[in-house]
């Protein structure tokens, strides 16, 4: 597949701490690369830097075979950015916060018009056109936000975070629209901690944590990494004294964690194993609230490759 | 330059948008003045006096304020947002903190105008002989305040940081310079305090215009003014970081 990005090597400290260190990746044209990862895993910084308002320390950034710097006004004028905070003039209308931003990327007349229609239909706010951003709800100020990013029909959009604090209604709306956007071949770099994003619109997947890469493919190969796993989630009343390592004992258990009253077990697929669980439980006087078990999913082999949640 | 007047235009739009900002220097400075100069000059034939003093010497406490202005326009909260996409655009770092500049400058230098064109036959106010060179001389004081209101957003990448210091440090150098109270009278310390406040030689070289029609001191705060805002803006230039911004 033809590379429209290759970020090789990048590295960032901020006073002395390093928060990216040396990742590489490739951008491929026409997908939807989720970048995945907890809060100060290094997302926002890499974003800032793949937009030029941040320098990197090291490393480099090549766009279409060019290094970025060499061609900056160009690279720029073929970036779509959605930040993560709503960035509008609360006080004008959607049109004319359209318009101005389009304008920004060389698009006058006609051109422009046009542009400003379409990105309006876009994030469904045609009928609401003339009246002030300040009036609208969060989710459609969300909305509007990605519209101004695409009005000018970039080749790459990068959306930081795009769906932060907003209703369910709003995200799949915003979601169906990134579909659509990656469905019609625009390439798309969309960071964020919701798994079910990710789920929805990733052509391929990149895991960040501590500032490093941790693991990098299309969802259904990172799957394949734990498809013999399986999840249980024992929820106890009262926790008596049980540690993870009494877990070990029982056939097929790969690793336990203990938080409170919340049990987690990763254990091997097509070994019947949660009797013995119950036994042992039973026997060290737990009470069991509730069970629930769980295959393969993103959230596993986050699980898996950090040890701690996503939203930890 | 088309993406500079489209910012530009921006930025005069947000500035003439908003009411407290178009308030403060009108209304604010008119309300200061008629205060100022009905408790100083009273209804006697002083009065006159007193409000010559005070639109002269309030309005270049206003000049000066419009670095607050420029840094408001420049990082206040929900202009800094929009601004970012600015950064993102292809419309390059000059634009971003010039347009700034540039549309404080016009906003306060037409909103004191203004002010003066109603105090001035309101309050039987003289420019002297020729009021142009005092319109004239506005301009480059007004353009110094500005710049250094937005060299100061670079330097300390803050609105909040930037208005304190710079709303006290105005505010002491007018005072000891005399916008409020003429220290002409004090001798000793005083007086060389005085004479050591920048705002005092502003006040001279514009009530040399106004009442002395006397252009000895023009030229020089022209000049001055001037090559002081230039070193400014290139201040601008060394200083202003877009990871400022994000």
């Amino acid at each position: 597949m033809e590379h429209l990005m290759s970020v090789s090597h990048l590295t960032k400290s901020f006073k002395g701490n390093k928060v990216l260190n040396e990742i590489s990746f490739n951008v491929h044209r026409g997908e939807a690369l989720c970048i995945l990862g907890p809060n100060g895993a290094g997302k926002t910084t890499t974003i800032n830097i793949l937009t030029a308002a941040l320098g990197s320390d090291g490393g480099d950034i090549q766009f279409q075979g060019k290094p970025i710097g060499s061609q900056l006004r160009t690279y720029k004028q073929a970036l779509g950015i959605v930040p993560q905070d709503v960035a509008l003039y609360e006080e004008l209308s959607a049109e004319r916060n359209l318009s101005f931003f389009a304008s920004l990327y060389g698009l006058h007349g006609n051109e422009l018009k046009q542009a400003v229609d379409k990105a309006l239909v876009f994030a469904g706010l045609d009928d609401r056109r003339h009246d002030k951003v300040k009036t609208f709800s969060g989710g459609m100020k969300r909305r509007l936000n990605i519209a101004c990013a695409i009005a000018h029909d970039p080749e790459l959009v990068i959306m930081d975070e795009p769906t932060v604090g907003i209703d369910p209604q709003s995200r799949n709306y915003i979601l169906e629209s990134i579909k659509k956007l990656r469905d019609h071949g625009m390439t798309v770099i969309y960071t964020t901690h919701y798994m079910e994003e990710v789920e929805v619109i990733s052509s391929r997947i990149i895991i960040m944590d501590h500032g490093a890469i941790i693991a990098e493919g299309t969802k259904e190969s990172l799957k394949e990494e734990i498809q013999n796993e399986k999840r249980y989630i024992i929820e106890v009343e009262e926790n008596c004294g049980i540690s993870h390592d009494d877990f070990f004992s029982v056939e097929g258990v790969k690793a336990a964690k203990i938080d409170g009253s919340i049990i987690e077990i990763t254990s091997l697929k097509g070994i019947e194993n949660l009797d013995r669980m119950i036994a042992l439980l039973s026997n060290r006087g737990e009470k069991i609230r509730n069970i629930t078990s769980e295959n393969a999913s993103l959230e596993m082999v986050f699980l898996k490759l950090t040890n701690r949640k996503l939203r930890d | 330059m088309r993406r500079f007047l489209l910012i530009f235009k921006m930025d005069i739009i947000n500035l003439f948008k908003n009411p407290v900002l178009v308030g403060y220097n009108t209304l604010f400075a008119a309300l200061l003045i008629f205060i100022m100069g009905f408790l100083t000059g009273g209804n006697d034939a002083h009065s006159k006096d007193a409000y010559q003093y005070y639109v002269v010497t309030l309005l270049i406490y206003g000049m000066l304020n419009g670095a607050m202005t420029a840094s408001n326009c420049f990082m206040e909260r929900d202009i800094k947002r929009p601004n970012l996409r600015i950064i993102y655009s292809p419309a390059g770092l000059f634009p971003i903190y010039f347009s700034k500049i540039l549309s404080s400058f016009v906003f306060d230098y037409t909103l004191h105008l203004l002010l003066l064109a109603v105090l001035c036959p309101l309050l039987n106010v003289t420019l002297g002989i020729h009021p142009i060179f005092f319109v004239l001389l506005m301009a480059p004081v007004e353009f110094m305040a500005v710049a250094l209101g937005i060299l100061f957003c670079c330097i300390f990448h803050s609105e909040e940081t930037t208005s304190s210091l710079l709303s006290l440090t105005i505010s002491v150098l007018c005072f000891l310079g005399g916008t409020f109270f003429s220290f002409d009278g004090a001798g000793g310390a005083l007086a060389l305090i005085t004479k050591l406040s920048p705002v005092k030689w502003l006040n001279d070289a514009f009530f040399a215009l106004s009442c002395d029609n006397s252009l000895t001191l023009f030229w020089p705060v022209l000049i001055g003014a001037s090559v002081i805002s230039v070193l400014l803006v290139l201040g601008c230039r060394l200083f202003f970081r877009t990871e400022d911004y994000i």
